[in-house]
């Protein structure tokens, strides 16, 4: 489904990524696991066109994705949640979610049905449909940045760090709604720095360091391997 | 009494021209982060393109309103490419430097071709006089055209996809393009209705007043206080705060001298940033 071949990206003149290649199935729930700094958000900018790769491909769907705007990117089928949410924040959580479905807007039923499961993974979001979303608190926002990024109806999610900064209770909530997410068909690919919890949803990992991927496997052989228990699991 | 009344009418006739030239310019900074300082510029082109059209094409000036409009908002979309775009990424006070440069371009340019001033008569040339009141039927024009162009922006604004793609755009331009919006054209969208809002006030206005290349300047600056008083990327705020300015100048005219008048706009924003430097409305974070 997803695919990329010696990607190097650049922050400035500073180079973050140094020639990631990875690969991901139809239907996965994959993580990628790095400490603060790692070049994990670097990497879903990369792939959702935020960022232009300076060297290598990404293949998507079998078509390459590399060179297009980010706009054009959603439209293909792929939505990123990205770290900060870059919510709208004096716009009302309804408004937020309705732009979300901003290139599907001919799709009126298809858009309809959008929003009625996104209310009721997050049934929330509904009950503050009309308040502006920068008066949510965290969780809440983070509930709805993942609604928003559904609304596209995207067939690969990329999520970065959507436990960041949010209460125990409420990250487990997520990681529930995640797994919900991923048992309806979307592909997921998951971004951590809690390793231990995101191996224990994902079916594969990556972990990610100085940009390059230095480590892959099952999420049953990343949870065993020793240097991963040491760097990311603190056991 | 009814003196002061007819001041405030006065006014609120002044207000109505900062209002639609504030509007774009708080529009424009919702989307480039920095004040598009030749705005009040291509407001003196309007002006010059109605002068064009009316007093030498002798075309109707009912007609020429909506060609004044339509020509500067395509004069907008041609400035966002050319000018700004290039200089999306970059560091703010080189936009800032663009800016500026296009303002003396254009006003150097004006007087190149055309160095005096000139005029244009107006469409309706009456004076109404009723209960003490004494008003060019021009003024109730400029009053009420731009009652109708802020109401249909507000509409447009709020209730269609592509204003809320303007919103969207102002308040996270990153998760904006996230969500499939695409952010260049939405700034091209919002240049053109800036702009288009500048000529109609030109086009409102100009029978009120001469036409001269320097006309620009002092108008942008007001708009500048008007967008830091009601709040920097405030629509509302633009609008409270351009019919104060308005008022305010109005009635120091009338009371003080209108020699002082153009003080009073400099003194409100030294006021306002010592005072209140987030303006009246909130704007944006």
């Amino acid at each position: 489904m997803l695919e990329l071949q010696g990607v190097y990206c650049n922050i400035g003149k500073h180079e973050v990524l140094h020639g990631v290649s990875l690969e991901m199935e139809q239907g996965e729930l994959v993580c990628m696991l790095g400490a603060n700094g790692a070049g994990k958000s670097t990497l879903f900018r990369t792939i959702s066109g935020l960022l232009r790769p300076t060297q290598g491909s990404i293949t998507f769907e079998g078509e390459v994705i590399s060179r297009i705007r980010p706009d054009a990117i959603v439209r293909k089928g792929i939505s990123l949640c990205p770290e900060g949410r870059k919510l709208f924040p004096r716009l009302s959580v309804k408004k937020n979610l309705m732009m979300g479905a901003y290139s599907r807007y001919r799709e009126k039923e298809e858009v309809a049905a959008a929003l009625r499961e996104v209310y009721e993974l997050f049934p929330i979001l509904e009950e503050r449909g009309e308040q502006e979303a920068g008066t949510l608190s965290g969780g809440e926002q983070q509930m709805l940045a993942i609604g928003r990024a559904l609304m596209s109806q995207p067939r690969l999610l990329l999520l970065d760090e959507p436990s960041l900064g949010l209460a125990p209770l409420v990250v487990t909530r997520i990681m529930e709604t995640i797994v919900d997410i991923n048992r309806r068909g979307i592909t997921i690919m998951l971004s951590e720095q809690n390793a231990s919890m995101a191996l224990s949803i994902s079916t594969r990992g990556y972990v990610l360091e100085n940009g390059s991927i230095v480590l892959e496997g099952s999420a049953e052989e990343l949870a065993g391997n020793e240097e991963v228990k040491k760097a990311y699991i603190g056991a | 009494m009814s003196f002061f009344l007819n001041q405030v009418v006065i006014g609120i006739q002044l207000g109505s021209q900062y209002v639609m030239v504030a509007l774009g310019l708080t529009l424009i900074f919702g989307i480039l982060d920095i004040s598009h300082f030749a705005h009040g510029h291509l407001y003196m082109l309007g002006a010059y393109l109605l002068y064009i059209l009316t007093a030498l094409a002798k075309v109707n000036y009912w007609l020429a309103l909506p060609l004044c409009m339509i020509a500067l908002a395509l004069g907008g979309v041609i400035v966002e490419r050319l000018v700004y775009r290039p200089l999306r990424d970059q560091p703010h006070i080189n936009t800032f430097i663009a800016a500026i440069g296009l303002f003396l371009f254009l006003e150097t340019l004006v007087r190149a071709v055309k160095p005096r001033a000139v005029s244009v008569s107006k469409p309706i040339d009456k004076t109404l006089s009723f209960a003490g009141f004494t008003i060019e039927v021009q003024r109730l024009i400029v009053i009420a055209g731009a009652v109708a162009l802020v109401v249909l922006l507000h509409l447009f604004i709020k209730r269609t996809r592509m204003g809320t793609a303007i919103e969207a755009v102002a308040q996270d331009r990153e998760g904006a393009a996230l969500v499939g919006i695409n952010v260049n054209r939405i700034s091209m969208l919002t240049f053109a209705i800036a702009t288009a809002l500048a000529a109609a006030a030109a086009v409102l206005m100009a029978p009120l007043a001469f036409i001269s290349p320097e006309m620009g300047s002092v108008l942008i600056l007001k708009a500048f206080v008007i967008v830091v008083l009601g709040g920097l990327g405030s629509m509302q705020g633009a609008i409270v705060g351009g019919y104060l300015l308005g008022i305010l100048e109005a009635l120091a005219i009338a009371y003080v001298s209108s020699a002082y008048k153009d003080v009073f706009a400099f003194a409100v924003l030294i006021l306002i940033l010592a005072i209140r430097p987030t303006g009246l409305f909130k704007g944006r974070d």
